[in-house]
């Protein structure tokens, strides 16, 4: 009688359950298997919702520390590109003997575009020099009492956009001071090169930041799983007495630890790249002050998946660690 | 099926829980477990799956020495047994379906097959129509039920009960050992502790009766 009732029973999704499929056959074995992965993640995730207040706040603290040592890295490696930039804009100055006159510079101009190490270059001449100085300096008027023109000639040497290191750059600076038209070589690197001692120290300050709020996401992600584990304290009191391996009781907690991680990552990605546009405005126009064509670049591809992996890891790490020494304390009884 | 030889527990703080129990017994059978509180009735059922150790002695179950089980084969010795307990043991978050699937969850079954077993079990003890309903909106008695259908979904050949009609009144009770005896029918092993003196007798089933740790009868 059991029997035909349990046939009366079936329902249309017990159908395709053939006899040999309730087997231990390896292809059913790895249905059950990922069936089970993807009921835990779902159960995982409905609990994340089921306890929005704590799920929120959990997120956002995650979010916010990633936001911080994230932000700084972007901002500092806009600063190092827009550095670059300027430096391959920047334009050294020749100036040639006071004696010499405009024919000699357009013809030393001409030579040196053909020098492998210079993009470009123009000449300024004297009276061009002279008008630049009256309409610029302020001293217009007392200009106009010079009898002669005491300005030099002037080259403007633009580099190569390769030539990037200071040392190739000070080997060219040697070479056209060496030029028997030169009087002096004007190239005002040094504040460059000041900046870019101040990145390198912001830099490793954010790489310490960085490892002190990557643990604080595994503190904080580890204290959100103690508290459900201990919400949870008989369900898995009761699943171990059915049996369940210690694998099984971690892998909802693992679930929950990544999906805090992953919720939290996007949330910084998106803040970060709020950050980034808020001051995009104003760091145009600093470009636009140096001259320099650098625009604010956003989180690339590989910032997004260091964000993204690191936070996953750290969660998953911080989750593992904390069911790991539960399991260890916790009897069914 | 399940073999005591001089099975001795000892708490630190007390006395013996056990002292030199041997008992065996057979597959199929249906046993009990008397004695007053304290005799060690739960005490002797927790040491079956490991629950707790014995302090001296052997336990066998199924062929399989269970006193000194690796700590990695504890799950898959407790997913031969079905435990029924007092206080039913149910999560009150999860559906009567989600609860009786628990253990076949636990085993990996496949989730097509999940749904036919479950169903099956539930029809067993006549709480079908049930499965969508969370614990605490059904009585005692279905509670219980529920418990039992969890114990029994997974086909375990061996179950092991504490105090199962502890919270329920005799009508319930008598139920429930029905469905006990129904189950030893069709070839279940049964260890079943009570002190429910009167229903013992009514069934007539080999009793082992505890009295401060030691077996004085049905050894």
């Amino acid at each position: 009688m059991a029997l035909k009732r349990k046939n009366k029973v079936r329902r249309p999704t017990a159908r395709t359950a053939s006899p040999e499929r309730s087997g231990p056959g390896l292809l059913n074995r790895m249905e059950a298997y990922f069936a089970l992965h993807g009921e835990t993640f779902k159960d995982s995730f409905r609990r994340l919702r089921q306890t929005p207040l704590s799920s929120t706040l959990t997120v956002l603290v995650i979010a916010i520390a990633l936001t911080l040592p994230m932000s700084f890295h972007a901002l500092i490696g806009n600063a190092r590109q827009a550095v670059a930039a300027l430096e391959s804009t920047t334009e050294m100055s020749l100036f040639l003997k006071p004696s010499l006159p405009n024919e000699a510079g357009r013809k030393l101009a001409e030579r040196l575009k053909s020098h492998p190490q210079i993009a470009d270059t123009t000449l300024i001449t004297k009276e061009d020099g002279l008008k630049d100085l009256k309409a610029y300096s302020g001293f217009g008027d007392a200009l106009k009492f010079l009898e002669t023109n005491p300005l030099p000639a002037v080259v403007g040497i633009t580099p190569k956009a390769s030539l990037t290191d200071a040392m190739a750059l000070q080997g060219l600076l040697d070479e056209l001071r060496q030029l028997p038209e030169a009087d002096f070589v004007q190239f005002d690197t040094e504040w460059l090169s000041k900046l870019r001692a101040l990145l390198a120290i912001a830099d490793r300050c954010i790489a310490v930041f960085s490892v002190l709020l990557g643990l604080g996401v595994l503190v904080i992600v580890g204290n959100t799983i103690r508290l459900e584990l201990q919400h949870r304290r008989e369900e898995i009191a009761v699943a171990k007495l059915m049996g369940a391996t210690d694998r099984f009781i971690r892998r909802p907690f693992l679930y929950s630890g990544f999906c805090y991680a992953f919720l939290g990552a996007v949330l910084a990605w998106v803040l970060v790249n709020l950050l980034l546009l808020l001051i995009r405005g104003p760091a145009v126009q600093l470009a636009e002050l140096y001259g320099s064509p650098y625009r604010l670049a956003f989180l690339g591809l590989p910032e997004t998946e260091l964000l993204m992996g690191a936070s996953v890891v750290l969660g998953i790490a911080g989750a593992w660690a904390v069911v790991a020494y539960h399991l260890r304390t916790l009897h069914p009884e | 099926m399940l073999e005591f030889i001089k099975v001795t527990k000892r708490y630190s703080e007390s006395g013996d829980a056990l002292a030199e129990v041997s008992f065996n017994l057979a597959a199929g059978e249906m046993a009990f477990i008397t004695g007053h509180s304290g005799a060690g009735k739960s005490t002797l059922l927790r040491l079956v799956p490991a629950i707790e150790r014995p302090t001296r002695g052997q336990i066998v179950f199924d062929g399989r020495p269970v006193h000194d089980v690796p700590m990695r084969d504890i799950p898959f010795l407790r997913r031969k047994l079905g435990l029924i307990f007092q206080d039913y043991r149910l999560l009150k978050d999860r559906t009567v379906f989600d609860n009786v699937a628990l253990p076949l969850i636990i085993a990996g079954h496949n989730p097509l097959d999940v749904g036919r077993r479950v169903r099956a079990a539930l029809d067993k003890v006549g709480l079908l129509r049930k499965e969508k309903r969370y614990p605490q909106g059904l009585s005692g008695g279905e509670q219980q039920r529920v418990g039992i259908a969890r114990a029994i979904v997974h086909k375990p050949p061996m179950i092991l009960a504490d105090e199962p009609t502890g919270n329920l009144d005799p009508e319930l009770s008598a139920e429930i050992m029905n469905l006990f005896r129904e189950f030893n029918s069709v070839g279940v092993t049964l260890l079943v502790a009570t002190h429910d003196l009167g229903l013992v007798k009514r069934l007539g089933c080999r009793t082992l009766r505890l009295n401060q740790g030691r077996l004085i009868e049905g050894g």
